[in-house]
């Protein structure tokens, strides 16, 4: 697979700060790669170094092959952005404020109209051109927001947190419009909070750290660098000291806590734990209500990984 | 060309700011050109002088009565103290003479009979009372030399009616100059007060901050942008100046065709580009929205109110005029206060008002280096 972009020791610092640390990845043709990390992680850096919005302190960075720089007006006609924060004219229709920002890469009109239309149906905003983005609801805003970065049909798009604060029809809608960007041949840096996207997305997952890739793979390989295998809770009314105590000495058991009625056990290894559990309590003769089973999440990886929660 | 396209669309949202403006121009400079018309226009006008004659009317008495006629409209009311007080109370008359009993025979033998006189105290009263100060100065020179009561009498309309012919030699309208004056110092608050609003509401669109990242990262080069973005804004400013140019034509007539109407408009676009300037300072200074119609008012209402834009300079306290100087619009209306008085045109007359242009221009490069200096600080802030 070509590679889209390739960023090779990558350092950005402020003052005495490392914003980005020697970070180094590769992202190939048709991918969704995914950015994790918590707030301050380098995400924003990175991609604003990408495109040229910073300057970076060392390293380099390819996109299709070339170098880029804040002149690479080529290079930028490939690429399209959509930032975390809405970015559209107060004073411009729906249907105008895309004609814009489209009419930025586009010049001929008609080419430019069927663009803007393949955009407007992309993100279900057809019964809204007319509207002025006061009119419009969070959800629809972050909608026009995607449309207007991506009308251009660019082949890199940079995702940065488009549903936040998105209503869940919104975020479906939003989220099938990625898929579809995707078939469309579009290479997808894509950065949330939220981890089920990541996983519902993402081809591969690049998780920073206080400027540094601490992990990379798909979704089946970091969890793989997880100390958890599984997860199960219980509701139990009650349960003795003892009984906790013998669940804990299960061989494959990690640690099992029990508070507000629930029991917690995360699992290192192992399979057929919920079988051997069932059997325990079973003949322990100790009652519950429901059961969850989980596999390990990537925020479960982070925590492995950093001793600290994603969303920190 | 889209960036021309968006910049229309986004000026469309500003059409009730200039139609505001423009309206203001209209309406106040319409008012005030009215008024005008009374201010400076010349009519020459006759006292109104009550004669009450103690005396035969007959003689030196009879003459001097025949002259006061001539030269002024004599006014009947009864004669009563009463009735005297009120007209002079009510300005029904502004001069009242009274001739002494014996008046031409005191005046025959040289014992300078007294004239009482009444009078309102204003202009009109003062022109009555130089008329008879005039004639019994005449009056009294030839009687000193004279011994003939007809010819004194004869000699005195001989020197009265001796005349000065006065040729008016100007040509200058100082009517329409007026009106026209007035006009083009109102178009200071229009034109700043639109440029101002519309340019700063403009650019704090383009220069959102989210708004210019997606601009930056497009691939439309920076400095076309930037062009595209400096032509559609002074294209606006060249079209708001000439709607207001053309109104001026429609409003002021024949007047706007002369070597006047031509400063008028050439001093009137020097400022135009210095308000541009002034709002690109403006909108580089300020992104918030919010604060332009506060910022308007104070630039737009301030300089005008304090260069003399509304009222005539002349009204203006001395410390407010010398405040004034820093200001481009000082400069702009001192030109068309220069121009209402100005008839012959040549290089001394037209030697201060190419200052006051020079002045203006300027204050236009002052605004562009510090709009220069402060974009290039906040580039490097962001």
């Amino acid at each position: 697979m070509n590679k889209v972009i390739d960023v090779k020791k990558l350092t950005k610092e402020y003052k005495n700060l490392k914003a980005v640390d020697n970070l180094s990845f590769e992202v190939y043709e048709g991918e969704i790669l995914g950015l994790l990390g918590p707030n301050g992680s380098g995400k924003s850096t990175t991609i604003n170094c990408i495109l040229s919005l910073l300057n970076f302190s060392k390293g380099s960075i390819k996109i299709f092959g070339s170098e880029m720089t804040p002149d690479s007006y080529e290079l930028k006609k490939e690429i399209g952005v959509v930032f975390q924060d809405v970015a559209l004219f107060e004073e411009l229709t729906v249907y105008d404020n895309i004609d814009y920002f489209c009419g930025l890469y586009i010049n001929d009109k008609k080419v430019r109209k069927l663009y803007i239309e393949d955009a407007i149906k992309l993100v279900g905003l057809e019964d809204f051109k007319t509207f002025y983005p006061k009119q419009l609801s969070g959800g629809l805003l972050r909608r026009l927001n995607i449309a207007c970065g991506i009308a251009h049909k660019p082949k890199l798009i940079f995702l940065d947190e488009p549903t936040v604060a998105v209503d869940p029809q919104s975020r479906n809608n939003i989220l099938d419009g990625i898929k579809i960007l995707r078939e469309q041949g579009a290479t997808i840096i894509y950065t949330t909070h939220y981890m089920e996207e990541v996983e519902i997305l993402c081809d591969r997952v690049i998780i920073l750290d206080k400027g540094r890739i601490i992990a990379s793979g798909t979704c089946d390989e970091l969890k793989a660098l997880s100390d958890i295998e599984e997860k199960i809770s219980l509701e139990i009314n009650k349960l003795d000291d003892k009984h906790l105590e013998e669940i804990n000495k299960f061989k494959t058991v990690d640690v099992a806590t029990y508070s507000n009625n629930t029991l917690l056990i995360t699992y290192k290894k192992g399979k057929n734990n919920l079988l051997e559990l069932m059997e325990y309590l079973k003949k322990e003769r100790i009652k519950y209500n429901n059961i969850f089973v989980e596999r390990p999440t990537l925020n479960d990886v982070f925590l492995s990984l950093t001793g600290k929660e994603l969303r920190d | 060309m889209i960036v021309f396209k968006t910049f229309l669309k986004v000026l469309k949202s500003c059409k009730t700011p200039i139609i505001m403006y423009t309206v203001f121009l209209v309406v106040f400079g319409g008012l005030n050109m009215q008024t005008s018309d009374t201010a400076t226009s010349f009519e020459s006008t006759k006292p109104d002088i009550l004669i009450i004659n103690n005396d035969e009317d007959k003689g030196i008495t009879k003459n001097l009565i025949d002259y006061i006629k001539d030269n002024s409209n004599i006014i009947d009311i009864k004669d009563t103290e009463e009735a005297i007080n009120d007209a002079l109370f009510y300005r029904d008359v502004n001069y009242i003479i009274y001739i002494p009993d014996n008046y031409r025979e005191d005046f025959l033998n040289n014992k300078n009979p007294k004239i009482e006189i009444k009078s309102t105290g204003d202009y009109n009263a003062s022109l009555a009372h130089m008329m008879l100060e005039k004639y019994v100065k005449v009056a009294n020179t030839y009687n000193a030399k004279l011994d003939n009561e007809e010819e004194i009498i004869s000699n005195i309309n001989k020197t009265l009616s001796v005349k000065t012919e006065i040729e008016l030699t100007s040509n200058l309208d100082t009517n329409n100059l007026a009106r026209a004056t007035f006009y083009y110092n109102f178009m200071n608050y229009s034109l700043l007060a639109g440029l101002v609003y519309v340019i700063c509401l403009i650019l704090s669109s383009f220069n959102e901050i989210k708004v210019k990242k997606r601009t930056i990262i497009s691939s439309m080069k920076t400095s076309t942008h930037n062009k595209n973005l400096l032509l559609s804004n002074g294209l606006f400013a060249i079209i708001l100046w000439i709607f207001y140019v053309v109104l001026g034509f429609i409003l002021l007539g024949d007047i706007m065709f002369t070597t006047h109407g031509i400063i008028y408009i050439i001093n009137s676009f020097i400022f135009m580009i210095c308000s541009l300037t002034i709002a690109f300072l403006i909108a580089t200074l300020v992104n918030n929205k919010n604060a332009i119609n506060g910022i308007v008012n104070v630039v737009a209402l301030g300089t005008s109110f304090l260069c003399g834009a509304f009222v005539p300079m002349e009204w203006l306290p001395s410390s407010v005029i010398n405040i004034a100087h820093v200001l481009p619009s000082y400069w702009y209306i001192k030109t068309n206060e220069l121009l209402k008085t100005i008839e012959v045109f040549n290089f001394e007359t037209l030697k201060p008002i190419f200052i006051n242009m020079i002045v203006i221009l300027l204050f236009t490069i002052l605004f562009i280096v510090i709009t220069n200096i402060v974009s290039k600080k906040k580039r490097k802030i962001n």
